[in-house]
Formats: structure tokens, C-alpha cells, sequence
């Protein structure tokens, strides 16, 4: 059976940006993949050539195996959160919702039980354009689920959203998944995507980083152990030359991998090294994001 | 595709600019009609009934502007995404905003002509003056205003779907309307190609008023409907392949 999304070799050029790079990955029902990369990375052009919006300049991507524009029911088998807008600033939430379910043969009952799940029924009436980032957001939601898809695609779904909002997204696309969807959502905040995700799938510039479970991602290149103190410099030197992993911060600390503390401990007891501090760093995805990402992801 | 008609109406319900440009059209009739059918400098034996119905052409201005916000409007504020994801092809998004817009169009246009004719029949009425319309005349006159005014609605949708930007589109259309090809006709005269074939000439045809001149020059009223709905066909056909190739990234 067809991957419920599949990006394959995906490349899309505007004039002589190279915005997606020869992309692959897929996504399957019941798994939450988060999409990461910096500001600009082409996660966006990504999703929309995904959703038929954007002309592929070579490649393919799909849902079920069909084209965006082949699907018989796209608002039943797709639903996309997009960035940026896409509201009628005069038009009601409940107006905007209205207007989109006939063309997809939705009942109108449907837009009111939206509403009440993305939680925005006080406001439904009012003008559109008076409406919070985050009350957008909650609408572009309810906008997604108009046909109760099995595929959800979310770009940036958190931007906006208040603390409280943000815990509410998480544990909606946990229980769509949970209901055995295919949630596919972007971010360039890790935060975000690091209690949801089951899988991610890290772009920069384009380009495929790496896709795989999330807790692999953190157990291979996350885990480590921070060290500070006058001597570190000797300890790095010790650490290294017996082939631990051994990354200096700005700081003066440093993060060892592919030892454990114990390891350390002793390589430290052994030398007599003074030092301050040693703890593991809990396998930060935020460092393991920048270590991807690179330069690009500090500047973002 | 009823359902995408249901929807693009609902949606043309749903914002005050419907309710502006039917206000604006019926307003200005009214206004512009009654004063012309109180004030105006007629003499007895006068028959200036078909003159003053031509006001109502200025609906035909009014459905051409509402046509071209049909697919303008949604790029502007990218509402087109979501209607996109809901009806992916671009052909059968625009071809159910013209069913909406060339049917509101024709109903304002209808709203416009048959005002006019009453404020007119009343106004002359007081004054004693008869209008000079042949039998079914006027009846004539309201049907070709309606359909000119659906038209220009139609036209105005593949207008909106080929040109991105709204306001350019709208300055460009009543700046070919109002200036370039009134200066031509001018030039040239009301029997040229431009004179004939023209949106102006076209649109004076189909109700077949001429706002105070000849309308001797014009072509009939069924030839001029069918040459505005070939523009207008031309103009949906570019702009649906326009929107096909266009990536839709806001």
C-alpha cells in the first residue's frame, strides 16, 4: 500500500532559488513526523507542491499514491493548516467555514461542531480580520478538519498560539494520529515537535537532513555529557585521543559523547583534573538541531 | 459542482462588498435618474424615455469591477488556498464563479434597469411627459441591460483570473473603458471597430441606448451580446490557464 504521504526525489526551482533539492520522505498513518528546519529551509514549498499549490520542478509528491489534483474527495482525504493568512478579513469564522463545506458535499452541522472542537464558537461570528493569530490558527484548524481527512499537513500550526494553545495543539494531533491519521507538521521551533512527533525529518536548504524516530535521533547524536572546569581542555584531549566524540561550546564546557559519566569519572580521577561541573545534557534536540542545521540554524 | 456554485455564492453573501456594489449601483440609478427625470430640459412632444434608461448602464461598471474581485479578491487576502484545497481544479473553480457572478451580475443589472424605469416612468409622470416607448420597448431595453451587465460581470472573472494584482486590474479595466477606449471612439468615430466593438459599444448595444446619441452605429442587440460573451469566453479560457500554471504560494 502507498505511503499516506510520500515526497519523492522533489525539487522545486523560483527562478534561481533552488527552494526543495531532490527531497524524499514519507509519512504513514498513525505517526506524527515532524517536518524541521530554519526559516526558509523550503518546508513550505515542500507542502504546498504536496497539496497541488506549487508546480514540482522535477519529482513527485503524493497522498495514497495520487497526485493532490487526482484525488476524488481532497478536503475528505487532506487537511492543511497553511501559513500565512488566508482569511477573508470581512468575512465571519463561521461564514468561512460555511463557504467551504458545500464544495466538499459537507454538512453544515459539521462547521458548528468544529467550531466547538477548536474552541472558537464565542468569536465565530465576528469579522474575521478582528481575530488573534491564535484564534486563526484555531480557524485554520477547524478549516483542515471540515472533512474529517485522514491526512493532516501543518505548516507552523504553533505560531501564535499561547502556551495553553500550544498544549492543546499537541495533545489534538496526538489523538488524530492516535485515531490512526497521518499528521505531517512543520516548525522551526523544536520545542514544539519534540513531545509530538514520533518521527522527524530535518531539511535545510532543501535538502533532506535526516528522517528517523525521533528517540533514535536523540539516542544517536543527542546524548551527552557536559563538562566544566579549569582543566577541560586537558580532558578533551585525553577524551578524544581514545576516540570519544568531544565538542567544545562557546562556554569553555564541553559535551563528550559516546562516553558515559562513570567513563568520564574515572578518565578525570585518573588525572587528577580538577573540574566543576558534570552532568549529562539530556540529549538536547535543540543541539542536535543546530549541529544539523548548521550556521543556517543559529541565524534563524 | 453545485456544491462549488452553493459555496462561491455563499461566499459572495458572506462580505459587504456584494452589498456595497448592489447599494452603489441601485443608489447612483436612483439619484442620477431622478434628477435627469425631474431636471432635465425635455419639451413637450419629446420621447426621452429610451435617453434616461441608459443611465442604468452604469450598473454594467459596477458587475465589471464585482467580476474581477471574484478571483482578485481571493489572492489578496489567500483565501485561494483553502479554496483550492477544497476544489483543486482551477477550471472548475472558475467556471463556478462565473456561474455566481454572471447570475448576481444579471440580477443587479436587472435590480438597476428596472429601477430606473420606474424612478424615470414617475418622474416623467409628474411632469407630464410622455417617455415615447414603442411597445415593448422598455421591456427590451431592461432584458439587454440585465444580460450586458452579466456579461461584463463574466468578463470581469477572467479578467481577475488572468491579471494578479486587483487594484491593476480594476485600474487597468475602467482606465480602457473610461479613457482609452472612449479617446479612440472619439478619434475614430462610433462607426470604427473600436466604435462597434468596443466594451462601450458593446455594452450601449445589448439594451440598445446610447445615453443621448445615435445609436445607428451599433450592432444589434442578440450580435452584441455574442461578440461580449466570445471576450469574455477568451478572457476565462487565459485566465484558467494562467491559474494552472501559477504556483499559489500565499
Amino acid at each position: 500500500m502507498a505511503h499516506a504521504i510520500e515526497i519523492n526525489a522533489l525539487s522545486k526551482r523560483f527562478g534561481d532559488t533552488l527552494a526543495v533539492d531532490d527531497l524524499s520522505f514519507s509519512v504513514d498513518r498513525g505517526r506524527v513526523v515532524g517536518f524541521l528546519g530554519p526559516n526558509g529551509a523550503g518546508k513550505t514549498t515542500t507542502l504546498r507542491a504536496l497539496l497541488g499549490l506549487v508546480r514540482p520542478s522535477a519529482g513527485t509528491a503524493t497522498i495514497d499514491g495520487r497526485a493532490y489534483g487526482a484525488l476524488d474527495d481532497p478536503a475528505g482525504t487532506v487537511g492543511a493548516v497553511l501559513d500565512g493568512g488566508m482569511l477573508h478579513p470581512g468575512r465571519s469564522g463561521r461564514n468561512h467555514l460555511l463557504a467551504l463545506a458545500p464544495a466538499a458535499r459537507i454538512p453544515s452541522a459539521r462547521v458548528d461542531e468544529l467550531l466547538a472542537l477548536v474552541d472558537l464558537e464565542a468569536a465565530a461570528d465576528r469579522r474575521a480580520g478582528g481575530y488573534s493569530l491564535g484564534m486563526r490558527q484555531r480557524l485554520g484548524l477547524a478549516t483542515a478538519l471540515l472533512g474529517d481527512p485522514g491526512v493532516l499537513v501543518l505548516d507552523e500550526p504553533a505560531n501564535g498560539l499561547d502556551p495553553q494553545g500550544i498544549r492543546w495543539l499537541r495533545d489534538l494531533l496526538r489523538r488524530l494520529a492516535g485515531e490512526g491519521r497521518a499528521v505531517l507538521v512543520s516548525s522551526h521551533v523544536l520545542a514544539e515537535v519534540s513531545q509530538t512527533a514520533d518521527d522527524v525529518v530535518v531539511i535545510s536548504r532543501g535538502r533532506s537532513l535526516v528522517q528517523e524516530p525521533l528517540s533514535e535521533l536523540v539516542a544517536s547524536r543527542g546524548g551527552g555529557i557536559r563538562v566544566a572546569g579549569p582543566d577541560v581542555g586537558r580532558l578533551a584531549e585525553l577524551l578524544a585521543g581514545e576516540g570519544a566524540g568531544v565538542h567544545a561550546n562557546d562556554d569553555g564546557s564541553i559535551v563528550v559523547t559516546g562516553r558515559g559519566g562513570e567513563q568520564i569519572g574515572r578518565v578525570i580521577a585518573a588525572h587528577g583534573i580538577v573540574v566543576s561541573e558534570l552532568a549529562p545534557t539530556g540529549g538536547s534536540l535543540e543541539e542536535v538541531f543546530l549541529e544539523l542545521t548548521g550556521d543556517e540554524g543559529v541565524a534563524s | 459542482m453545485i456544491g462549488v456554485v452553493a459555496g462561491e455564492l455563499l461566499k459572495l453573501r458572506t462580505t459587504r462588498t456584494f452589498y456595497g456594489i448592489v447599494l452603489g449601483t441601485l443608489a447612483l440609478v436612483l439619484v442620477i435618474s431622478l434628477l435627469a427625470g425631474l431636471l432635465g430640459d425635455f419639451e413637450r412632444g419629446d420621447t426621452p424615455g429610451r435617453d434616461l434608461l441608459s443611465i442604468a448602464a452604469l450598473a454594467q461598471t459596477f458587475t465589471l469591477v464585482f467580476g474581477i474581485l471574484a478571483v482578485s479578491t481571493e489572492f489578496r487576502h489567500g483565501t485561494i488556498t483553502p479554496s483550492l484545497l477544497v476544489v483543486p481544479s482551477r477550471a472548475r473553480l472558475v467556471s463556478a464563479k462565473l456561474v455566481a457572478h454572471l447570475g448576481a451580475g444579471l440580477l443587479i443589472g436587472l435590480a438597476a434597469y428596472a429601477l430606473c424605469a420606474l424612478v424615470v416612468d414617475l418622474a416623467l409622470g409628474s411632469r407630464d411627459i410622455e417617455p415615447g416607448f414603442a411597445s415593448g420597448e422598455p421591456f427590451e431595453i431592461i432584458v439587454g441591460g440585465a444580460v450586458a451587465a452579466g456579461l461584463f460581470a463574466a468578463l470581469g472573472v477572467g479578467l481577475g483570473a488572468l491579471v494578479r494584482n486587483q487594484v491593476g486590474a480594476i485600474v487597468g479595466a475602467l482606465a480602457w473603458t473610461f479613457v482609452v477606449e472612449s479617446l479612440l471612439t472619439a478619434i475614430l468615430g462610433s462607426g470604427s471597430v473600436i466604435g462597434r466593438l468596443g466594451l462601450n459599444g458593446l455594452g450601449a448595444a445589448l439594451p440598445g441606448t446610447n445615453f443621448g446619441e445615435s445609436t445607428g452605429d451599433l450592432l444589434a442587440p442578440v450580435p452584441a451580446g455574442l461578440v461580449l460573451g466570445a471576450y469574455a469566453a477568451v478572457l476565462l479560457v487565459a485566465g484558467v490557464l494562467v491559474l494552472r500554471r501559477r504556483d499559489v504560494s500565499a
